[in-house]
């Protein structure tokens, strides 16, 4: 093969071994988990700040961008190039050094979120953001997207768990923002920084609270006859002063589908089954625990299932994480969404959602961290059938406008990326828009970092002011 | 400035207030709306005049500032709460003591700082202000949903959203709270809330580090001279199960110290594994120690010595010290050593007051 400047220059800089620009290399890092492909001219595996500040100039020189990627597990398109790009993939930065006393570490943006748990685990720690992705994700990858799991309904999303940043940023230099003691001095950059979604600079390391085990913790799965039933519960349960750990529902499409998937026993003849956890101190929950079966009894749930030990524990929640392997057995294609309601608005949300798929005529599955009001709609298709893709698109449309007319939210962990981002009207006005853009500017003036995600072209209400990017 | 009297007088009069305790300024408003608050300073801007946004005036940090123009917040009300979703929208100059006392009608809480006095939700989260609750519920930045604010050009920007988990766009909840005043006027925040548990004791015991392997999710552990306190809340039987496990003596209720007074005040803030060693080097000076969190509030006639070495040291572990009062002639910043990322907050909070008239050199490396 020819000899390619770009990839030349990244090979001088960071070695043969941490860069990839074969055909076949270029098209595998083209998207991550989500439906956007995107053109990516050549994939770098930095180690440390070094190698990423040395990524960062040669793109530059080359007048490219850079794109952040874990382990490409998002959903949004917020690892994928809006325009060429050269992508840094983060996983070889992949230390943990744990502060026990603090009960903190620092962590490689690489770092798989699971095995960080792992890591504690004897020390009776772990990191709580657990989307249920884990096994696969990135801390990078969580930072970045400020991700939530099953879990952040009472321990909180993982910009609660983030107490410094370290970055590098378009000019190569590297910086840490917040620290190991509470409320660093200065404006919360590092706030700023947690959701950013690669568009601020490349993280390569981040400062974690750890979480301690809980002494005590009661899983059960109710069924639930009607999806009100099962929504009313979470209503009740929260009304009564109950934060449970986590409340998780999920429809009679998906209970079917991941039924036949894991054999965990589901009741399949339930509208809604609801998962709940509840954890601490072994008196508190039991307590919990009781108020939560007896608000599912009164709303009809016709089974009461409280797991007796780790393994029955564990095969609920493996049923719960399995739904979008379970998915592929329905069709090739789903589409995914990721909207939050008001948490008392779920029901009627749920019922104009299968009005939508009834009047597309298309399959939707739902899974729902219910305790948030966040809403994982899938509407499964084959992307093949063109006219199928079509109204999958309308109807995810009408979805999004759907929850943002009932006080809701485009996304609860997904993040923006390329795939909403021409939805953020819906929510924002241009001058918040505006505002968004001037903020990204303060920290990326020249452009470097996955320009064109997260927030629409034009946001920028002067963008005729701005330096145009570097046009060699 | 008389003609410019005139035109203010003209444009604004109707928002001039008499506002308690506020410094002295040409002007003084409280504007009933984001929209007015903007008027105001975008004309501010306009005219290079500096601008104090004025909660309850309880929560001063950084040094004095002498503003042009206060702009009180006590005209930006309303409560809009929705318990069933554990929200609350809420104006910036509502009282915290006003919005606690409505959510306590159905146990909840915003968790917002104890004892507040005069102190207004708007100048809490624009101070970064926490309960001692933290240690439980994560500090005040946790739970902003939403903003409003008007920026120091004029614009009225909205960021975050009215539900509890929510990713799109860029954190400016977070980026409000604790900014000072310096990037506008906040003027209305969502707010995620807590049931407050049934059941509430304050245990006495003298070994935090006791305390703090022992209890469950307490509230907070508290040293004050002489004495620790943990702060338990939850069912009546899960209280009474961690009062008999910590063996200190229980009485029903939270009762939270008083922030410790004196001529010189400091809040020194460290990595919470060394809060025993704080509370080492404090000595005799009054204090309240945050076990498990890292803060240790202390004041006192400290003399500049002291208060240097005790920076010194909270600094080389990734801490700070702030003096959040002193007396006329005391000469240390009120921040200590700036933060690395000095120059990217010059410009973040150019992108929302390009003009430089919110509060000039009130954040850390005088910007």
């Amino acid at each position: 093969m020819a000899s390619v400047p770009l990839v030349d220059d990244l090979v001088a800089a960071l070695g043969a071994g941490a860069v990839k620009a074969e055909p076949l290399d270029r098209i595998l890092f083209s998207k991550d988990a989500g439906a956007t492909r995107g053109e990516v001219r050549a994939v770098v595996f930095p180690s440390d700040a070094a190698g990423v500040a040395a990524a960062i100039a040669v793109a530059r020189k080359h007048g490219l961008p850079v794109v952040a990627r874990g382990a490409g597990t998002g959903l949004a398109g917020g690892a994928v190039p809006a325009d060429p790009a050269v992508l840094i993939v983060t996983m070889r930065m992949n230390r943990i050094e744990v502060d026990a006393a603090n009960r903190t570490a620092w962590v490689g943006p690489g770092v798989i979120n699971l095995d960080l748990s792992r890591h504690t685990a004897p020390l009776h720690l772990h990191f709580a953001p657990d989307p249920s992705s884990q096994a696969a994700c990135t801390i990078g990858g969580n930072v970045a997207n400020n991700s939530g799991g099953p879990h952040c309904l009472a321990e909180g999303t993982t910009s609660n768990h983030v107490l410094a940043v370290e970055y590098v940023d378009g000019e190569g230099q590297v910086r840490v923002a917040g620290g190991p003691a509470p409320d660093p001095t200065g404006l919360d950059v590092r706030g700023v920084l947690v959701g950013s979604e690669g568009t601020l600079g490349i993280i390569i390391r981040v400062l974690v609270r750890l979480t301690p085990d809980a002494p005590a913790v009661r899983t059960m799965l109710f069924a639930f006859p009607e999806v009100a039933g099962a929504a009313a519960t979470v209503s009740g349960v929260i009304a009564a002063g109950v934060v449970p750990a986590a409340l998780e529902m999920m429809d009679r499409p998906l209970i079917r589908a991941v039924e036949n998937f894991v054999h965990a026993g589901l009741p399949v003849d339930a509208a809604a089954v609801l998962l709940a956890e509840v954890t601490g101190h072994p008196v508190g929950i039991a307590a919990e625990a009781d108020l939560i079966v007896a608000t599912a009894k009164r709303n009809g749930a016709f089974d009461v299932r409280v797991a007796a030990d780790q393994a029955e524990r564990d095969l609920l929640w493996k049923a719960r994480k399995s739904a979008f392997g379970a998915i592929a057995q329905i069709a090739p294609d789903y589409y995914l969404h990721d909207v939050v309601v008001p948490r008392t608005r779920l029901v009627e949300t749920l019922e104009a959602i299968y009005e939508i798929a009834r009047r597309y005529d298309l399959l939707v599955l739902n899974t729902i961290h219910a305790g948030d009001g966040n809403l994982h709609p899938k509407f499964v298709y084959d992307a093949a059938d063109l006219d199928q893709a079509r109204r999958v698109k309308e109807a995810s449309n009408e979805v999004v406008r759907l929850a943002i007319a009932a006080g809701g939210a485009l996304s609860g962990e997904h993040g923006i990326g390329l795939e909403k981002r021409d939805l953020m009207p819906l929510s924002f006005s241009a001058v918040d828009l505006d505002a968004q853009a001037r903020l990204r500017e303060a920290f990326d003036p020249d452009r470097c970092f996955n320009p064109g995600s997260m927030l629409p072209a034009g946001s920028r209400c002067f963008d005729g002011h701005t330096a145009p990017r570097d046009p060699m | 400035m008389t003609a410019l009297r005139t035109t203010v007088a003209r444009l604004f009069g109707r928002f001039a207030a008499d506002v308690e305790g506020a410094p002295p300024a040409e002007f003084t408003f409280a504007p009933s709306s984001a929209e007015d608050a903007a008027a105001l300073l975008d004309f501010a801007s306009e005219h290079r005049m500096t601008v104090l946004p004025w909660g309850g005036g309880t929560h001063q940090c950084g040094p004095p500032p002498a503003p042009d123009v206060v702009v009180s917040t006590s005209a930006l009300g309303g409560i809009d709460w929705h318990p069933d979703d554990l929200t609350v929208v809420v104006g910036a100059g509502i009282p915290l003591a006003t919005l606690e006392a409505r959510l306590a009608e159905r146990g909840q809480s915003a968790v917002l700082p104890e004892n507040p006095g005069a102190a207004t939700v708007g100048g809490v989260i624009a101070a970064g202000a926490s309960a001692w609750r933290r240690l439980r519920f994560g500090p005040t930045r946790d739970r902003i949903l939403e903003v409003v604010a008007a920026t120091g050009d004029g614009r009225v920007i909205r960021g975050g959203g009215q539900v509890v988990k929510n990713v799109s766009g860029y954190d400016l909840p977070r980026l409000y709270t604790g900014s000072l005043g310096s990037l506008g006027v906040i003027t209305r925040v969502c707010l995620k809330l807590w049931p407050t548990g049934a059941a509430t004791a304050t245990v006495a015991m003298d070994d935090p580090a006791r305390a703090l392997a022992i209890a469950q999710r307490p509230q907070a552990i508290l040293q004050t001279p002489g004495r620790v306190s943990v702060y338990l809340a939850g069912t009546e039987a899960e209280v009474e199960a961690q009062v008999a496990a910590l063996g200190g003596s229980a009485t029903p209720g939270l009762t939270w110290p008083d922030r410790p007074l004196g001529e010189v005040a400091a809040s020194l803030r460290v990595p919470p594994s060394l809060v025993p060693d704080a509370v080492e080097r404090i000595g005799a000076h009054d204090f309240v120690a945050a076990h498990g969190v890292g803060e240790v509030l202390v004041a006192g006639s400290l003399a500049v010595d002291t208060v240097t070495g005790w920076r010194d040291w909270a600094e080389s572990h990734g801490g700070a010290l702030v003096i959040t009062r002193s007396p006329a002639g005391f000469t240390l910043d009120p921040w200590g050593t700036p933060p690395a990322t000095l120059d990217l907050e010059r410009r973040i909070k150019a992108a929302f007051d390009p003009i430089g008239v919110m509060v000039p050199g009130r954040l850390p490396g005088g910007i």
